[in-house]
C-alpha cells in the first residue's frame, strides 16, 4: 500500500507538475494569471481523444500538432491583448480577470462544437496492459504520463538555461524595464513566452484524458485550480519548482487516498494554504510574494 | 463622529419607507385573489426542468425525452383525460433548461409555479436539482411528481406535496444486494462511496444490511464526488483482500473506477458498480466489453421487463415506440423513469374527483399497490416515498461484440445464474 | 478607481454641494429597496426576486473587498456556503427562528472570515486562488460523512419546517438595504477613505499613519458578513439545499463579474450589473446557455480591455463629455 501509493504519487505528481508548468511560466514570465490554462488543457484532450476516434491515431500525437498551433495562437493572442495589458495600473488583475472571460468562451465553444458528457479514451497511449513497477501494476498511462511530462520539463530547462530567447525570457522574469534596457525584444520574446505556455498546456491535455479519466467541457476551472496550486506549491517561474509542487501535490493527494480517503479531497487544498501561509514564496521559489 | 450621525440618519429614513413600502405591498397582496376555475381549462400544463450540460446532463436528457414522450402519446389521443372535467384535454409541456445547476434550476421551478401556472409538475432528474423545488412547491401548494430524485430528507409526514412516481428512494436500493451477498456467503466486502447524498444512503443500508447477517465490511470508506483517479484506491482496498468490491459513484466515477480496475493488477471475484444498469449504452461505450464483463450491477427496466401492466405501455411496447420517436436516444432507465412518473401524473388526472393538487395526491395515494407501469409496480410510503419499484442484482455478460446484463437475482426473476467468481483474465 | 461623486477628499464642500451628496447617499439606498420592495407587485417569481437580491448583496460584497482594497476573492462563494450552513445549523441545532438564524449565518460566515485572515497577508493572483482553495476545502468538510452531526453530511440541509417566501422575501428586501447602506458609509467613512488611501499608494498610507492591516481586516470581515447574510437568506428561501448547490463556485463568479459589469467602486454600479446580468441569463440564458455563456464570456474580455471602470464608468464618461460640450457651447 505504501509503495503503491509512493509510486503512482510520484507518477501522477510528474504529471501535475508539467500540466502546471505553462501556468508557472505564463506568470513567471509576463505577470499574466492564466485562469484559462486548464481549458487549454481541455482542448489538448479533445484533440487527443479527436484523433483516437476519428482518425485512429495514437492520442500522443495530439501533442506535435497542438504545439505549433498552440504557440502561433498564443503569440497572436498576447500581441493583441499586450496593449491593454500594459496600459492598466494593475495587470495581474486585469489579465486575471480577461482570462476569466476566455475561459468561459473556451467552455462554451467546447460545450457547443464538442459533447456535453465526459469523453472517455478506450484504447491507452500504449495498448490496453497494465505496467509492473517494483512488483505493483499501474495502468500504462501513468508513467507514459510522467515518461512525457520529464521530458517536456527537461526541454523548457533547456530553453530557459541554454538558449539565447532563452536568457532574454530569464532577463523578461527578473526585470522588465531592465531587459527592456539591455536591448532584449520584450514585445517578442513575451508573445513567445505565451504562445509556449499554451503549448504545455495542450500537451498536458493529451495525457490529462486519460489521468483524469476523461474529459468534460466543464473540466477546466478544476485543472486551473489544480495547477495553480502546483505553481504555488513549488514556488513561481522555475520548471523544477512545478515538477517538485507536482510532486508534493501527488504525493499528497494518493497517501491520503490510501489512508484516509474521507479526507483525501480536502488535502490538497490544505496543502495549498499551509505553503501559501507557512513559506509564501513556495518551496523552491526566491521571491517574497506578500505585501 | 460625523459618520455615525450620518449612518443614524440614512437607518431611520430606510426604516420609515421600509416600513411603508410593507404595508402598501401587503395591501396589494390581500387585494389580489385567484380567480376560481369554475370551467375546464383550455390545456393541462406540465411544467418541467432539464439540464443540456453539466454533471446531470446523461441522465436528465433522457428523463426529459421520457415525459416529452408521453406528452406525444396523451396529445395524439386527443389528450388526457381529467375527471374532474369528465373529458380529455390537450396537454402542453412547459420546460426549462437549468444546465445541471441548483441556484438556476431554483428560479426557474419558482417561474413554472408562479408565472406558467404548471397543473402537473414534474422535478428535473436526481436529489441535487430536485431539493430546490421541494420547499417552493409546498409553499404554493404544487404537487411534485418526483422521477429520479431519491433523497432522503424530502420526504417528511407534514408535507404532501411530493410524491416518488419513478425512481425507488436509493436508500432501499441495495436491499436485493444485501440478499445476494448473503445468499452466496460472501463474507469479505469492500464498500467505497462517493460523499453525496444518492450514494451514501446506498452505501448505509447496505452496511446496515450485512451488519444484521453477521458481516461487517473490511473496507468501508467514502470518497470526493469529483474523484476521478482510482488506481491508489483500488490497491488499499485490494490490501483488505475483500471477494466482493462495491463502488457507489455516479457514471463519471464508476466509468474511471472500472475503467482502472484491470490494470490496477487486482482480480476480485464480484465488483458492483451503480450506473451500467441504467446507461448501458454509455457504459458499452466508455467501458467496453472487456473492463464491464461480468461486474454487477442494479438491474433496471428496459433489462428488467414488466410485460403485464395495467397503465400505459408495458416495457417492451415503451422500448420500441420510444425508439421510433426518439431514434438518437437510447432507451435506459431514465427516460423510463420520466414516462413512468408521467404515468402517474396521468393516474392522478384520471381519478382526482376535483382539479386540485391535493385531490390529485389523494387519488395518486389510492391508487398505491394497485399499479404496475412499464417501470414496476406504484407503491408509496405515507410520506410519498416511493417503495414498490425493485431493483434486482443484474450481471453484465459478453455477448456477440457487445455486453447483456442480465438477472441474476432474486430467483424468481433470474434469467440466468450467477457467474461467481468472475472469470479471471 | 472610477468615482461618480467627489470624495471625501477632505477639501471643504459648500453647503449645497453637501445637501445634494447626502441625498444623493439616501437616494442610493433607498431607490434600490424600494424598487426591490415593489417588485413582487410586478414578477410574482419571488424565488427569482430574491435571487437576484441575493447576487446584488453578493455583488456589494465584492465591490466592499474587491472594489474597495483591490483583494479579489474567487472563493467568495465560501462565505455565502458559511452563512446557508450557519443557518442550517442555528435552526436544526439551536432552534432559532428563521431571521435570527440568517442573522447567526452572517456571523457564522465573519467567523470563517476571521479565521481565514492570514489569508491577506498574500496578494493579486495568490489571494485569489487561495480563497478559491479554501472555499473548496469548506465545501469539502461540510459535505463529508463524519460531519453528519453537525452539517448532515452529504445528505444535505433541510430548513421547510421555518420555510417562509414572504418571510425570506422581506429580509432579503432588508439586506440589500443593509448592504447599500454599508458601502454608501464605507465610501464616506475614515475607514473607506483609508482602504482608498492603501489602494492608491500602501507605503505613503502607511507612512500617513493608516493602519494597513486593520483597515484592510475591517473590509475583509464587512464583505463576509454581506455573502454570510445573502447566504443565509438564500438557504432559507429554498430550505432544501445540498452542499453543493451552496458552494457552487459559479457563485462567486456571477457575483464578480456581476460587480465588475457595473463598475467597482461605484455604489450603484454592482447592483445595476446584477440585476441586469441577471435579468438576461435568466432570459436568455436559460434556453440557449451556451451561447450565453459565450457572450458572457466575451462581455468579460471586452471589460477587461477596454472598460476596466465598467458600466458606471462609460455611463459617467458620457456625462462628463455631455458636461464639457454644454459648457463649450454656453
Amino acid at each position: 500500500m505504501v509503495l503503491y501509493a509512493l509510486i503512482a504519487g510520484v507518477l501522477i505528481g510528474l504529471f501535475y507538475g508539467f500540466a502546471a508548468l505553462g501556468l508557472s511560466l505564463a506568470f513567471g514570465v509576463l505577470r499574466v494569471v492564466n485562469i484559462a490554462h486548464g481549458d487549454v488543457i481541455v482542448l489538448g484532450s479533445y484533440l487527443a481523444y479527436e484523433l483516437s476516434t476519428q482518425a485512429h491515431i495514437n492520442p500522443l500525437f495530439a501533442i506535435p500538432i497542438a504545439v505549433p498551433l498552440a504557440v502561433a495562437l498564443g503569440m497572436a493572442f498576447y500581441r493583441f491583448v499586450a496593449p491593454s495589458l500594459g496600459r492598466s495600473s494593475d495587470p495581474e488583475m486585469v489579465s486575471l480577470i480577461l482570462f476569466f472571460g476566455v475561459s468561459q468562451v473556451i467552455e462554451a465553444l467546447a460545450t457547443i462544437g464538442f459533447s456535453v458528457n465526459q469523453d472517455t479514451l478506450l484504447t491507452g497511449p500504449i495498448g490496453n496492459g497494465a505496467v509492473r513497477i517494483l512488483g505493483q501494476s499501474f495502468p500504462n498511462y501513468y508513467p507514459a504520463a510522467a515518461a512525457v511530462a520529464v521530458p517536456g520539463a527537461l526541454l523548457v530547462m533547456f530553453y530557459l538555461y541554454r538558449s539565447r530567447l532563452g536568457l532574454a525570457t530569464r532577463a523578461l522574469m527578473s526585470s522588465r524595464a531592465d531587459a527592456m534596457l539591455s536591448g532584449i525584444d520584450v514585445d517578442r520574446t513575451s508573445a513567445l513566452s505565451f504562445g509556449i505556455a499554451l503549448a504545455l498546456a495542450a500537451s498536458a491535455g493529451a495525457l490529462s484524458v486519460y489521468v483524469n479519466g476523461g474529459v468534460a467541457p466543464t473540466d477546466g476551472p478544476g485543472l486551473t485550480t489544480t495547477a495553480f496550486a502546483v505553481v504555488v506549491i513549488g514556488g513561481l517561474g522555475n520548471p523544477g519548482g512545478a515538477l517538485v509542487g507536482g510532486l508534493v501535490f501527488g504525493l499528497a493527494e494518493q497517501f491520503a487516498q490510501s489512508y484516509e480517503p474521507n479526507w483525501a479531497g480536502l488535502v490538497p487544498y490544505v496543502l495549498l494554504l499551509a505553503v501559501m501561509l507557512v513559506k509564501p514564496e513556495g518551496l523552491l521559489g526566491r521571491r517574497v510574494r506578500y505585501a | 463622529m460625523k459618520v455615525h450621525r450620518r449612518l443614524l440618519g440614512l437607518a431611520g429614513v430606510c426604516a420609515a419607507t421600509g416600513g411603508v413600502v410593507a404595508i402598501a405591498a401587503t395591501q396589494a397582496q390581500a387585494g389580489h385573489t385567484r380567480a376560481s376555475a369554475a370551467s375546464a381549462p383550455k390545456q393541462i400544463v406540465v411544467g418541467t426542468l432539464y439540464a443540456s450540460s453539466g454533471a446531470y446532463a446523461a441522465d436528465s436528457i433522457p428523463q426529459y425525452d421520457g415525459v416529452k414522450f408521453w406528452v406525444n402519446q396523451m396529445n395524439k389521443q386527443g389528450g388526457v383525460y381529467v375527471a374532474a372535467y369528465k373529458k380529455k384535454i390537450h396537454v402542453k409541456l412547459v420546460a426549462y433548461n437549468d444546465q445541471s445547476s441548483p441556484t438556476t434550476a431554483a428560479t426557474l421551478y419558482s417561474q413554472l409555479i408562479t408565472q406558467n401556472h404548471v397543473n402537473i409538475m414534474i422535478p428535473d432528474f436526481g436529489s441535487v436539482l430536485t431539493a430546490p423545488a421541494v420547499s417552493i412547491a409546498q409553499d404554493h401548494h404544487q404537487l411534485l411528481f418526483d422521477a429520479t430524485a431519491s433523497g432522503t430528507v424530502f420526504f417528511t409526514p407534514n408535507n404532501p406535496y411530493i410524491v416518488g412516481a419513478g425512481i425507488r428512494n436509493s436508500a432501499f436500493w441495495p436491499d436485493p444486494l444485501v440478499q445476494f451477498l448473503v445468499a452466496k456467503h460472501i463474507k469479505k466486502i469492500a464498500i467505497l462511496y462517493d460523499a453525496n447524498d444518492f450514494d451514501a444512503a446506498q452505501a448505509a443500508t447496505l452496511d446496515h444490511g450485512l451488519i444484521a447477517h453477521g458481516v461487517k465490511p473490511v473496507y468501508y470508506q467514502s470518497t470526493a464526488t469529483t474523484t476521478t483517479t482510482y488506481g491508489t484506491l483500488i490497491d488499499s482496498i485490494a490490501a483488505t483482500n475483500p471477494q466482493a468490491v462495491i463502488e457507489l459513484g455516479y457514471n463519471t466515477n464508476d466509468i474511471p473506477f472500472l475503467n482502472t480496475l484491470p490494470s490496477a493488477g487486482h482480480k476480485f471475484n464480484m465488483v458492483f458498480t451503480v450506473f451500467p444498469g441504467q446507461l448501458p449504452q454509455l457504459f458499452q461505450q466508455q467501458v467496453g466489453t472487456k473492463n464491464l464483463g461480468y461486474t454487477y450491477t442494479y438491474a433496471t427496466p428496459p433489462l428488467v421487463p414488466y410485460p403485464k401492466v395495467n397503465l400505459g405501455l408495458n416495457t417492451a411496447q415503451f422500448s420500441r415506440a420510444f425508439k421510433a420517436a426518439f431514434p438518437s436516444q437510447a432507451v435506459d432507465y431514465p427516460a423510463m423513469a420520466g414516462y413512468g412518473t408521467a404515468l402517474i401524473a396521468q393516474e392522478a388526472l384520471n381519478k382526482a374527483t376535483s382539479f386540485s393538487q391535493l385531490a390529485m395526491r389523494r387519488a395518486v395515494g389510492n391508487a398505491s399497490g394497485k399499479l404496475t407501469t412499464a417501470i414496476g409496480q406504484f407503491k408509496i410510503t405515507k410520506d410519498g416515498e416511493e417503495e414498490g419499484e425493485f431493483l434486482p442484482v443484474g450481471q453484465v455478460f459478453p455477448s456477440h461484440g457487445g455486453t447483456a446484463i442480465k438477472v441474476v437475482y432474486p430467483t424468481n426473476l433470474a434469467t440466468t445464474k450467477a457467474k461467481y467468481p468472475a472469470p479471471k483474465g | 478607481m472610477p468615482e461618480g461623486v467627489a470624495g471625501a477628499s477632505g477639501q471643504r464642500a459648500t453647503r449645497a454641494q453637501t445637501w445634494r451628496r447626502r441625498g444623493a447617499d439616501v437616494a442610493a439606498v433607498l431607490v434600490p429597496t424600494v424598487l426591490f420592495a415593489l417588485a413582487r407587485t410586478v414578477d410574482s417569481n419571488l424565488l427569482l426576486l430574491v435571487t437576484i437580491m441575493v447576487y446584488v448583496v453578493l455583488a456589494q460584497g465584492v465591490n466592499v473587498i474587491y472594489g474597495f482594497t483591490g483583494y479579489l476573492p474567487f472563493g467568495y462563494v465560501g462565505f455565502f456556503g458559511a452563512g446557508a450552513y450557519g443557518t442550517y445549523i442555528a435552526v436544526a441545532h439551536l432552534g432559532a427562528g428563521a431571521v435570527e438564524a440568517t442573522v447567526l449565518g452572517g456571523v457564522c460566515a465573519v467567523l470563517v472570515a476571521i479565521v481565514l485572515i492570514p489569508l491577506l497577508r498574500l496578494r493579486g493572483a495568490y489571494f485569489a486562488i487561495a480563497s478559491l482553495a479554501a472555499a473548496l476545502a469548506l465545501s469539502s468538510l461540510v459535505s463529508n460523512p463524519s460531519l453528519q452531526s453537525v452539517t448532515n453530511g452529504p445528505y444535505g440541509a433541510d430548513l421547510s419546517q421555518v420555510f417562509s417566501s414572504g418571510g425570506s422575501y422581506w429580509t432579503a428586501v432588508v439586506i440589500v438595504a443593509f448592504a447599500m447602506l454599508v458601502v454608501v458609509v464605507l465610501r464616506r467613512s475614515r475607514l473607506g477613505l483609508q482602504l482608498r488611501a492603501v489602494r492608491a499608494d500602501q507605503v505613503s498610507a502607511s507612512y500617513a499613519g493608516v493602519n494597513v492591516v486593520a483597515a484592510r481586516t475591517g473590509a475583509w470581515l464587512l464583505s463576509a458578513l454581506l455573502a454570510g447574510l445573502a447566504g443565509g437568506v438564500y438557504a432559507w428561501a429554498i430550505s432544501t439545499f445540498y452542499p453543493t448547490a451552496v458552494f457552487d463556485t459559479t457563485i462567486s463568479l456571477f457575483a464578480i463579474v456581476f460587480a465588475l459589469f457595473g463598475g467597482v467602486g461605484t455604489v450603484l454600479g454592482p447592483v445595476v450589473g446584477a440585476v441586469v446580468l441577471y435579468y438576461v441569463y435568466n432570459a436568455i440564458g436559460v434556453n440557449d446557455p451556451q451561447y450565453f455563456q459565450l457572450i458572457f464570456g466575451v462581455v468579460i474580455v471586452v471589460i477587461a480591455l477596454f472598460l476596466p471602470g465598467g458600466l458606471a464608468a462609460v455611463l459617467l464618461g458620457a456625462r462628463r463629455r455631455l458636461a464639457t460640450r454644454g459648457a463649450d457651447a454656453g
